[in-house]
């Protein structure tokens, strides 16, 4: 076997035969067993994923970092749930987006239910996006001049890969109205970086 | 019912979006109908396209996950519930009763074969009641090999390494232990798994 280490691998219980090698499915199957090892390799190759995912959801990083903690560890009481071990990670987004929703949600508890929909504040609203380095930095200006909802719809779509029936049952809204955020969303996107065109 | 319109575009992008969001192109009679309509399709499959790539890029922007987070996650989950079925060793004291738990026996089964070069374990479970002293069992493992790997020679290799341990490490009644190859990995580099 080869002794060749990559920097990732520095595990805090690192094993001669690297567990980081696995599949997600073998992986999956023995943290089922009770492999806590293998549940921690999971946690190390996905876990950023999450992290990156939830705080698109969540519209900033606070709050990611115990999105992400909720979800592994339901995740690990679930696990023995999941049909397809090869199909992991989609699973893995999928919890982390309802922990990420349930987090929103319990925000929005004090909020009377008109204000749910604002827009985002002024000073979000980009005025120089030609000026942004990436395209990831001008659709990420652009999506904070999107309301809540709308950037939750959109990033539940486009990112999340989910349905318009999935993000209505998970944001409790009739499909109609997600379609219309959708669409929304996305005009307000295309109209923010309108030098795309 | 849909928001009413800021502008005549959200129709448009409403009604192209369906076809995005339903995986189908839209007609390209439409598409040509007007200089807008294909104007506005390209903009929103530009906009998924980086949506895609957006969490990978997200991921490499960010500092690397440190040590602590991963361990307070690893504190948080309950490790017994895994514990399973309880199996009795003997002992000469008839006032001792000693067991292992099947959980443990799943543990030394992954490590004899995460011994055989190249293969993981994946799930083990053990047929019969490995609660009855001499009850006889048998074992079923799913593993996974390196590519490239001899798959018979290697599942050999793999019973041998399992049966070796338990009849070392535990009193059961080894009837047969089945080797299912499920999987095959490669050697990851540094990059999470896309």
């Amino acid at each position: 076997m080869s002794l060749e280490r990559t920097p990732v691998s520095v595990m805090v219980s690192e094993d001669r035969s690297s567990l980081s090698d696995a599949t997600d499915a073998i992986l999956a199957a023995r943290a089922v067993d009770g492999d806590v090892r293998a549940f921690e390799v999971i946690v190390r190759r996905h876990g950023p994923l999450m992290r990156a995912y939830a705080t698109r959801i969540l519209g900033s990083n606070s709050d990611a970092d115990d999105v992400v903690q909720d979800t592994f560890i339901t995740a690990w009481e679930r696990l023995h749930e999941l049909q397809d071990p090869a199909a992991t990670k989609a699973w893995l987004m999928r919890i982390t987006s309802r922990k990420a929703i349930d987090r929103i949600r319990a925000r929005r508890t004090d909020q009377p239910l008109g204000e749910w929909d604002v827009a985002a504040p002024e000073s979000e609203s980009p005025h120089n996006l030609a000026e942004a380095a990436s395209q990831r930095e001008r659709l990420t200006r652009a999506l904070g001049t999107l309301s809540e909802s709308q950037r939750e719809c959109w990033t539940l779509r486009e990112i999340g890969g989910h349905s318009y029936a999935e993000i209505a049952e998970e944001l409790d809204l009739p499909p109609s109205t997600v379609r219309g955020l959708l669409a929304r969303a996305r005009q307000k996107l295309m109209q923010e970086m309108e030098e795309w065109r | 019912m849909i928001p009413s319109p800021d502008d005549q575009n959200y129709d448009l992008i409403a009604h192209l979006s369906d076809y995005l969001d339903r995986g189908e192109n839209p007609p390209e009679e439409f598409l040509n109908t007007a200089p807008e309509n294909r104007i506005t399709y390209d903009a929103l499959t530009r906009f998924r396209a980086v949506a895609q790539d957006i969490l990978a890029e997200d991921v490499s922007a960010e500092p690397d996950l440190d040590d602590g987070w991963v361990a307070r996650i690893l504190k948080n989950i309950h490790r017994e519930a895994r514990a399973g079925r309880s199996i009795p060793v003997s002992h000469p004291s008839p006032k001792a009763a000693l067991s292992l738990t099947e959980g443990a026996v799943r543990g030394l089964v992954r490590s004899a074969g995460d011994g055989v070069a190249g293969t993981f374990v994946g799930s083990c479970t053990f047929e019969g009641d490995v609660t009855v002293p001499g009850s006889p069992v048998t074992v079923n493992v799913e593993a996974s090999v390196f590519w490239g790997e001899r798959m018979p020679q290697t599942a050999q290799h793999l019973r041998d390494a399992i049966t070796t341990s338990l009849l070392h490490h535990t009193e059961l009644n080894i009837q047969a232990v089945n080797v299912t190859i499920t999987d095959v990995h490669l050697r990851r580099n540094a990059a999470p798994d896309a």
